[in-house]
């Protein structure tokens, strides 16, 4: 406890260094001030989760609001530490752009990160509703100052403006929503409101229901309010990019599973809305994160596609549990709660990457970019990593999260009722479409960034990366690896932490023990199994498997169960043993020779495949989704065609059906409201004599 | 022949007209080189002249360059020469089949046509040769210019796309399993082509150069070897063009035995395309079974004359030896039985739904951009333009046996097959027509070489051309321009991928059926 | 939809013996002329009559130099009426020293084939070698489009001008063991083309040549023989007559 209040001391003194140190020394002082910070978090959190149930940090009372509360359990200790990490990871990145900045603008930059930090650690740890809304917003303003910070430019701003109407929108959403909530007189904490909540009759809880999850899900980037994500994190400076998505999107998925949650957990068809809206996100994140050929707005669209995935596991955990399956239900939070920390994991490093590219290239547009692994071996294949872990592929962390995604969705089987298994089987589907355009996205980025040859002066003459990015990629990349391979020692954690939402502890059902024989078989197969030495080890390798095939129900138990370490040391040892015996038998002789480029006389840049030219296939598949819009324009000279121009441009699905709209009709109203403005002085004298007589007869009747 | 005096008297009278010579079924003027184009579009817009070539004649001091047209329907030759002074204007924007012709002349001879924008890296590769290196000009020997090995890394395809994110895709100079020489350059946002540029002449190997000073025996061979799968072709026309200049009676057994060996070698042509079509889409049993009815042909050939492509047969003249009663009713006896063969074969193609998906509405050519590129053979005439110099100019033995026209208008890939087959079953039939009532009089006249210059004409399996041949007083060669289908079918070629896809290019390529040597040379 | 499977098994095995059958099927190939004896009369006439210089007179005998013919025809027509031999054997070691790929490749080659500047009649011959007829696929020599795969490379054509870098560049993609194969008289001495500014002359100008398929164009057969001869399945023949000068 003393610990996460020390961070906030850490925190405010690294303000007042950012405001007194001269900016040579700056980097150094407010690095160590917020890496002492995020420490001091990081303890925090561990500490929240090692010590179990809830732990209050502070109460107390303002003056004229109702009293206020902070506390930390398990939950709160696990967005803390997740926090933490992708602050300790970006730390460098951060002090060292601030350098770059004139004096006054660095401190600034600085303290609009610090005032961040502190507002989404107290937003963790809020324990009351107006402290929640009040973080919530302090956040939401701080996020806005970073994004918008360099004024100048265009693209900048105008993301800045979506972002902060949009924000303010949510906002304004979610508390209506939960003010609504406390229409009955349960005081201001949080839990007492969410369960008084649902009390409340059912069409005040949806209402409700929808506020809050369409308000809070603005920060997560949930269709159709996430129209400013794109550009806001593609446009933001490139060191705060990391934090934007590692970091800030959890703050969405911590105020729906702490709010929404409780709620869509007794009511089935809110929560089939969650999954719903969950994978449809992901599939429309993923589909413009494929078209997009800049590098960060593709990183940031596919937040929106991995935040979909987060929702849609939500929500499939809280339809199970509103239907009385609350191991299943567990199973599905701990499958979100789990992306959700690994999508901090390797989202961070990738935009890390982006960051890094950038200041060696001068440039992140992916058709520009080319032959990074050459420049920067190492930089480049933690980027590499970070691809490899977000398209899902073992032995890395996505694999684990989307498996268990997966596995749960399947598990429907179990629900008697049809229409339940229609969305889970629909969204089922919208996700596995998801997982395969993610690969190919994710192929196109790494490969059109690091392989092949340069496509522009800028990639050919790349700078290598500075420390500063690498070192942290690289501890992100061990990060991402252990959650990984260690995965039987993560979701017992995790499942401790979903049970008081869920109601059940989902760890015996994922994790069983590895040398054990499963519960409720028969008596004569379990004698033949332990026969065969299926308890053998249970005492010296107190491991725990992860179930791969289940067949569900008790009469059919667990099939096969792996632990993932033991498989990857497996591989590794074998795959090592092949190369020694080939390296050793095989006579070698090899001469280096140029690529072979068909016998022309050189390969030129222009020549290589970029990632347009990769990704065609799918703009030509999702083309009535995408709807571009065509310029071409033809050169001749007398019959002779000299030249072709050709232009494409996307609007946002979003934007074409949401936004527009939705502008469109405020205009509409503001212009029919209009003709009320118009006019002489005397008209609108004679409006407000009206409107004081029609009062004065309101209070006659009433008295 | 009075529309031609008519013409004749028109023409004299147009300004920049110096002279004029009419000869049977031809005519000759001597004009100034600005007034070139006025006269083109005069000879094809009012009087429906055909462009038929353009070269260069380097013999004196100055340059002469030629331009030739003929009237399809009046069967005659219009000739205009000019000297190559002052500046030339192109004609490209009236027959943009010149085109090519005047890149190859600006390659090969260093003359420029002002308003052509493409002018360069033609025939002489800009990564191969140094500027400014015009061979065929009388001074330079065949030996003299040497390529520039250091132009190599600083070239460049050409590119005329601008589109975010755009490829410039290279197909070649060495790609695929047997495929020719050639560099297609293909443009593109990914799947589809949006445009493409052929890039030949990898192949060029001076035909006409090395052809200067010899006799002409040894330009015939070169003639038949610059495009083997054409060899009778190109050998007729060549023999033609020295028996015009010196005269020469051709006997009329040889005239129906050229017939016969042409059409006998059309016939082969198109099968081996037509196999090459069946493998490009992948139907392996197609193209196997196509092939063998190839090399049944090819067998049939070297039993009839000894040698598979049927080297050696065409001679100034007539033909280098005969072939007797015994021989050609082998022909006739195993050609009846090939068409039964080929009957199937095509039926069992038509059938092919997953085949026919692939060439229906690819590698359209439409009527007029066909036009516009002048497009010959079964190339043309897949694409409504049925352009047939053994019925415009008929030569050989094609006076009295006319060809079956045949046309489509779709310009697929499909319509080019359906000309494929239905020119195999003319061919057969007119080799069975020639056979019929075959005279049995000499097979070769004698033939004298002496001084003159003619043009002779054939139309190739790939469509029709035009030589010209120019001999000197001792019978050697002075000039001569080998014809080639290749300059407006290849030309045209390019227009026929773009809009496809990256998978469709063999396919198209396949189905145009056309020869990168017998258009490099 | 035809039914391609059912015609191909109603058409049974199409192909025919190799190369060196005893018997080779008429019109397979166009045959070559020998070395024979004859007058110093007559052979004086018909060493005349070749354009190419293959046909040289020693003594009482017409000897043929065949790695330059190029099938004109003329010494075989009436004026010459030199006798031919209907054979497909025309595979020839350069310098007569058999240089095969290695034991270990015997049944398993990659031919990459390069077009340097060929006619369309070799072409045609090369297109047929996996034709049913020579079903080149018997042998276990496979077509490969990158020479990174490729054990042999198989030039035709006198290699233009514009090809001799592509055609280097081609050869050093090649990864050892490699052998070059020069198919036809144009690869051979560059053919009727011979040396200008704008052909090498032979394949040899360029690359190291292992063997040489003579012919104008060399029949499918005769290919077949030099790639059999090039993976060592067969042994060249010891015929004196035809080596060269």
């Amino acid at each position: 406890m003393i610990w996460f209040v020390a961070a906030f001391y850490a925190l405010a003194a690294s303000i007042v260094t950012a405001w007194v140190v001269p900016l040579r020394f700056r980097p150094w002082a407010c690095g160590i001030t917020f890496l002492a910070a995020s420490g001091l978090v990081l303890a925090a959190g561990v500490e929240a989760i090692v010590s179990g149930g809830a732990a209050p940090v502070f109460s107390g009372h303002l003056a004229l609001l109702e009293p206020i509360g902070f506390a930390l359990d398990p939950l709160r200790g696990l967005f803390l530490m997740v926090t933490a990490i992708v602050f300790l990871a970006t730390t460098p990145m951060v002090v060292r752009d601030a350098a770059h900045y004139p004096r006054h603008r660095s401190a600034l930059f600085l303290t609009l990160v610090a005032i961040l930090y502190a507002g989404m650690l107290a937003f963790f740890s809020a324990a009351d509703s107006v402290s929640f809304i009040f973080f919530w917003e302090i956040s939401t303003l701080a996020i806005w100052g970073l994004i918008t910070f360099h004024t100048r430019e265009a693209r900048p701003v105008a993301a800045g403006y979506l972002t902060l109407m949009l924000g303010e929108a949510g906002t304004l959403a979610a508390m209506a929503g939960i003010f609504l909530l406390t229409s009955s007189d349960a005081g201001t904490a949080l839990s007492t409101i969410v369960q008084a909540g649902n009390r409340l009759p059912v069409a005040t809880v949806w209402i409700a229901f929808l506020l809050t999850f369409f308000g809070f899900g603005v920060k997560v980037g949930m269709l159709p309010v996430n129209a400013w994500l794109p550009e806001a994190h593609g446009s933001a400076p490139r060191s705060v990019s990391p934090i934007l998505s590692g970091a800030t999107l959890n703050l969405g998925v911590f105020a729906l599973f702490v709010i929404d949650g409780p709620i869509a957990g007794q009511h089935p068809s809110m929560a089939l809305l969650v999954l719903l809206v969950g994978a449809l996100t992901a599939l429309t994140g993923i589909v413009y994160a494929l078209t997009d050929c800049d590098l960060k707005r593709l990183l940031a669209q596919s937040s929106i596609e991995n935040m979909g995935i987060v929702l849609a596991a939500l929500g499939a955990g809280f339809a199970f549990i509103s239907l009385a399956h609350p191991v299943l239900g567990g199973m599905a939070l701990v499958a979100g709660i789990y992306h959700m920390v690994n999508h901090s994991t390797f989202k961070t490093l990738l935009f890390l990457g982006a960051a890094g590219i950038d200041q060696a290239t001068g440039t992140h547009d992916l058709d520009r970019l080319g032959g990074i692994m050459r420049r920067m071996p190492a930089f480049a294949t933690a980027f590499l990593v970070g691809t490899l872990a977000i398209a899902a592929l073992p032995p890395f962390n996505g694999f684990v999260s989307e498996w268990l995604l997966f596995e749960s969705l399947l598990r429907v089987v179990e629900v008697a009722s049809q229409s339940v298994r229609a969305v889970f089987a629909l969204s089922g589907a919208m996700l596995a479409l998801t997982a395969g355009l993610a690969l190919t996205c994710f192929v196109m980025l790494a490969g059109s960034a690091l392989l092949g040859r340069p496509r522009s002066e800028a990639a050919s003459h790349a700078a290598p990366a500075s420390l500063s990015t690498t070192i942290p990629m690289w501890a992100l990349v061990v990060i991402c690896f252990a959650l990984g391979i260690l995965t039987t020692a993560v979701i017992p954690m995790l499942g401790d932490i979903v049970q008081p939402v869920a109601g059940a502890n989902p760890t015996e059902a994922l994790v069983p023990a590895l040398f054990s024989t499963p519960h409720g078989l028969p008596a004569g197969l379990a004698a033949d199994l332990s026969g065969i030495g299926a308890e053998v080890g249970r005492g010296v390798l107190p491991l725990r498997s992860l179930v791969v095939v289940h067949s569900g129900g008790a009469s059919t138990p667990v099939i096969f169960a792996m632990s993932p370490a033991l498989a990857f040391a497996v591989i590794v040892l074998l795959l090592l043993g092949t190369w020694g015996v080939v390296h050793l038998l095989r006579r070698r002789r090899t001469r280096p020779a140029a690529a072979w480029g068909a016998g022309l006389p050189a390969l030129q840049p222009q020549m290589g495949y970029t990632a347009t030219a990769f990704s065609s296939p799918v703009r030509v598949l999702f083309n009535s989704l995408l709807r571009p819009i065509v310029r071409e324009q033809q050169h001749s000279k007398g019959s002779f065609r000299v030249g072709v121009q050709r232009e494409t441009h996307v609007i946002h699905l979003v934007e074409r059906l949401f936004l527009r709209p939705v502008t469109c009709a405020v205009k509409a109203v503001g212009r029919s409201l209009a003709w009320l403005h118009q006019g002489a002085v005397t008209l609108y004298a004679a409006w407000v004599l009206a409107a004081l007589f029609v009062a004065l007869l309101v209070m006659k009747a009433s008295l | 022949m009075s529309q031609l005096q008519t013409l004749a008297v028109v023409l004299a009278a147009h300004p920049g007209v110096k002279s004029s010579r009419l000869g049977d079924d031809q005519l000759v003027l001597k004009v100034l080189p600005e007034t070139v184009p006025g006269l083109v579009e005069l000879l094809i817009g009012e009087y429906a002249f055909e462009f038929a070539t353009l070269f260069v004649e380097d013999l004196a001091e100055t340059p002469v360059l030629q331009y030739s047209f003929f009237h399809p329907a009046d069967h005659v030759l219009v000739s205009l020469r000019a000297y190559a002074v002052g500046e030339l204007p192109t004609i490209s924007g009236c027959v943009h089949a010149a085109d090519w012709y005047e890149r190859e002349i600006e390659d090969l001879f260093g003359l420029c046509f002002s308003g052509h924008p493409f002018l360069g890296d033609f025939v002489l590769h800009d990564d191969v040769w140094p500027e400014a290196v015009a061979p065929m000009r009388r001074r330079v020997s065949a030996t003299t210019p040497s390529a520039d090995a250091g132009r190599a890394a600083t070239w460049q395809p050409r590119q005329q796309l601008t589109e975010p994110g755009s490829v410039v895709f290279p197909v070649g100079p060495v790609w695929g399993d047997y495929t020719e020489a050639g560099l297609y350059v293909l443009e593109g946002p990914g799947e589809q082509i949006r445009l493409a540029h052929t890039r030949l002449f990898y192949k060029y190997r001076a035909v006409e150069k090395v052809a200067e000073g010899l006799p002409l025996p040894a330009v015939l061979l070169l003639a038949e070897r610059c495009s083997g799968n054409a060899a009778v072709a190109h050998g007729i026309a060549l023999c033609q063009a020295a028996e015009s200049i010196s005269h020469t009676m051709v006997p009329e057994r040889a005239k129906r035995l050229r017939v016969v060996l042409a059409e006998f070698e059309r016939m082969r042509y198109h099968m081996a395309v037509l196999a090459e079509l069946a493998g490009s889409t992948g139907l392996a049993v197609g193209k196997a079974m196509g092939q063998e009815l190839e090399e049944f042909l090819l067998r049939l050939a070297a039993r009839i004359s000894g040698h598979r492509y049927l080297f050696g047969l065409v001679a100034p003249g007539g033909l280098a030896c005969d072939l007797d009663a015994d021989v050609l009713m082998l022909l006739d006896s195993e050609l009846q039985s090939f068409l039964a063969r080929l009957g199937r074969y095509r039926r069992w193609l038509e059938a092919s739904s997953s085949f026919l998906d692939r060439i229906e509405e690819m590698g359209m050519l439409d009527t007029a951009t066909s036009e516009r590129y002048a497009t010959v053979g079964p190339v043309g005439r897949a694409s409504g333009r049925n352009q047939d110099l053994r019925c415009s100019l008929p030569y050989a033995g094609y006076k009295h046996l006319t060809p079956t026209a045949t046309s489509e208008s779709e310009g697929d890939g499909y319509a080019r097959m359906r000309i494929f087959f239905q020119e195999i079953e003319n061919s057969c039939a007119l080799i069975g027509a020639a056979l019929d009532g075959l005279p049995t009089d000499a097979v070769s006249a004698h033939w004298q070489s002496c001084e003159g210059a003619a043009h002779g004409w054939a139309e190739a399996p790939a469509g029709g051309f035009f030589d010209w041949l120019r001999l000197d007083a001792d019978g050697n060669v002075l000039r001569w321009s080998a014809g080639t289908p290749g300059y407006r079918n290849w030309h045209a070629f390019h227009r026929a991928v773009e809009g496809n896809a990256f998978q469709d290019f063999p396919i198209i390529m396949a189905s145009f059926g056309l020869s990168v040597a017998e258009s490099d040379r | 939809m035809a039914n391609w499977v059912a015609h191909s098994l109603a058409d049974g095995i199409r192909s025919e013996p190799g190369p060196d059958a005893r018997y080779l099927p008429a019109g397979a190939t166009p045959g070559r002329p020998v070395s024979q004896r004859l007058n110093e009369q007559d052979a004086a006439r018909v060493a005349a009559l070749c354009p190419n210089d293959s046909l040289a007179v020693r003594e009482d005998n017409l000897v043929v130099n065949f790695t330059h013919c190029i099938h004109c025809q003329r010494c075989r027509q009436p004026g010459g009426d030199l006798q031919w031999r209907d054979d497909a054997q025309w595979g020839q070691w350069c310098d007569s020293v058999a240089n095969p790929l290695p034991h270990r490749y015997r049944r398993s080659v990659n031919v990459r084939y390069l077009d340097a500047g060929a006619c369309g009649a070799c072409m045609g011959e090369v297109r047929l070698i996996d034709a049913p007829p020579y079903n080149l696929h018997r042998y276990g020599i496979f077509i490969t489009a990158t020479p990174r795969d490729a054990d042999v490379l198989l030039v035709a054509g006198p290699v233009a001008e514009a090809m001799r870098l592509p055609l280097r560049k081609t050869y050093e993609a090649m990864p050892e063991p490699k052998r070059v194969v020069a198919m036809g008289v144009c690869a051979i001495d560059g053919g009727v083309f011979g040396q200008s500014f704008a052909s090498n002359g032979g394949v040899g100008e360029v690359v190291p040549v292992d063997l040489v398929i003579a012919g104008c164009p060399p029949p499918p057969l005769a290919i077949v023989h030099g790639l059999l001869l090039v993976a060592g399945q067969l042994q060249s023949l010891k015929d004196g007559e035809d080596a060269k000068p």
